[in-house]
């Protein structure tokens, strides 16, 4: 009895614990999209619907994010990671397509080259993705260690 | 297993820092960077080409160097003919420095005459197309684009040559007074001869003169020409009407005949 009790004071603690760290994350996600969008929005300005775009994009990320930390020590967790991590090459791909920008101002007509920075970004995506996965399976494969350990 | 996890993670968030601060970097050194243009020079050439020199600042106050600056402009006529090409290129404009271009454009006033007279006589907008590139940052290809009109003064704007009067000049010869008006719209001094030859109906040169004109940009010119023709019976009558043909020939075209009927 008196160790159920122990059990489930510790469940609360460790939720409590991972609901503040979720929040804490969240937060510091928020202010540092809160303190950057002021700085680049003249450059938001000349393409139209981005700052929507990054508005919806900051949003799902963040969702994932609590998700993730929420479901921390469990498989959850890194489905939420990976869903993460392709959430944020699909919205790459999807929002910066070949890498060129082209906006019109006036009569004026801007192209920007953003390959490098795209390719750069994707592959570093692609690394986050292969973290997540490895993650996963180190995770499994632990958590098969362990039971094997106990039916020893 | 954890090791390599981690190792990649801190690889990763590393590299994810240095991308985004190399493009915060990159767009406050935009923000820090300043184009300015002077006031553009015009120079008439004996060769027929009108020299456009346009002076471009750049301020590049930014993080960055800025490479392979080019500008490009294209004149064209509103039939969409080409009239002039003219490039600059700058391989590198260090950061922290100022930097003067001078983007020079040739015009060929023969080679716009080709496309039709109206430049000389009347008043025009070319078509200007404008492209201006950049490596920024060396790594961020830009390029800005944009077209407008450039109005086109006609040197010899609104010529026209006036009602001919007629009086005796001699026993055998009468003098023919016409009056001779335009306006020089262009961006450059008018300064040359203008030939004209008097026909008859019969289609038969009486006479020719020239006179010399001096106008400056913006100014208009009014004078009057004076011919001399044989006081024939037959010629007087048939001087009556005809035509002249009238050529001009200054510093930077010449051009002609430019045929003006009369009578």
């Amino acid at each position: 009895m008196v160790e159920q009790q122990k059990k489930s004071k510790n469940l609360v603690k460790d939720v409590s614990f991972r609901v503040a760290k979720a929040t804490v994350k969240a937060i510091l996600v928020y202010l540092i999209y809160f303190l950057l969008v002021p700085m680049l929005a003249p450059l938001f300005e000349l393409i139209p619907g981005f700052m929507e775009s990054i508005e919806v994009f900051v949003i799902v990320y963040i969702v994932l994010m609590i998700l993730g930390d929420l479901t921390a020590k469990t498989v959850f967790q890194y489905f939420f990671s990976t869903a993460r991590a392709l959430f944020f090459m699909a919205y790459l791909m999807l929002s910066m397509g070949d890498g060129v920008f082209n906006t019109s101002y006036e009569n004026f007509s801007l192209t920007v080259n953003l390959t490098l920075f795209y390719t750069v970004a994707v592959l570093l995506s692609l690394l986050g993705f292969a973290r997540t996965i490895l993650q996963a399976i180190n995770f499994m494969h632990e958590k098969a260690e362990a039971e094997s350990g106990l039916q020893l | 297993m954890n090791v390599p996890i981690r190792a990649l993670g801190i690889a990763t968030s590393v590299f994810w820092v240095l991308l985004m601060a190399f493009m915060v970097l990159a767009a406050f050194s935009v923000k820090d960077l300043n184009f300015d243009f002077g006031e553009p020079q015009f120079s008439p050439a004996p060769d027929g080409q009108l020299t456009l020199s346009l002076p471009l600042y750049i301020d590049n106050r930014g993080y960055y160097s800025l490479k392979e600056f080019h500008l490009s402009t294209v004149f064209s006529d509103a039939e969409g003919a080409e009239i002039s090409r003219a490039n600059t290129y700058v391989p590198v404009i260090p950061h922290g420095e100022k930097t003067t271009i001078i983007h020079n454009v040739t015009l060929s006033i023969v080679s716009l005459l080709e496309n039709g007279e109206q430049y000389l006589f009347n008043d025009n907008n070319l078509n200007v197309s404008v492209t201006a590139g950049l490596n920024f940052a060396e790594l961020l290809p830009v390029e800005i684009s944009t077209n407008f009109t450039f109005p086109w003064g006609a040197p010899f704007y609104n010529f026209a040559l006036g009602t001919p009067a007629y009086g005796r000049f001699s026993s055998t010869q009468g003098a023919v007074t016409v009056p001779m008006s335009f306006e020089n719209h262009a961006f450059f001094d008018v300064a040359g001869n203008i030939r004209i030859e008097l026909y008859d109906g019969a289609g038969s040169l009486l006479d020719e003169t020239q006179t010399l004109v001096d106008v400056p940009q913006g100014s208009a010119y009014d004078g009057s020409v004076a011919f001399n023709v044989p006081l024939e019976s037959a010629s007087l009558s048939t001087a009556r009407s005809g035509h002249f043909d009238v050529y001009f020939d200054t510093r930077v075209f010449e051009y002609g005949p430019l045929v003006i009927p009369y009578g």
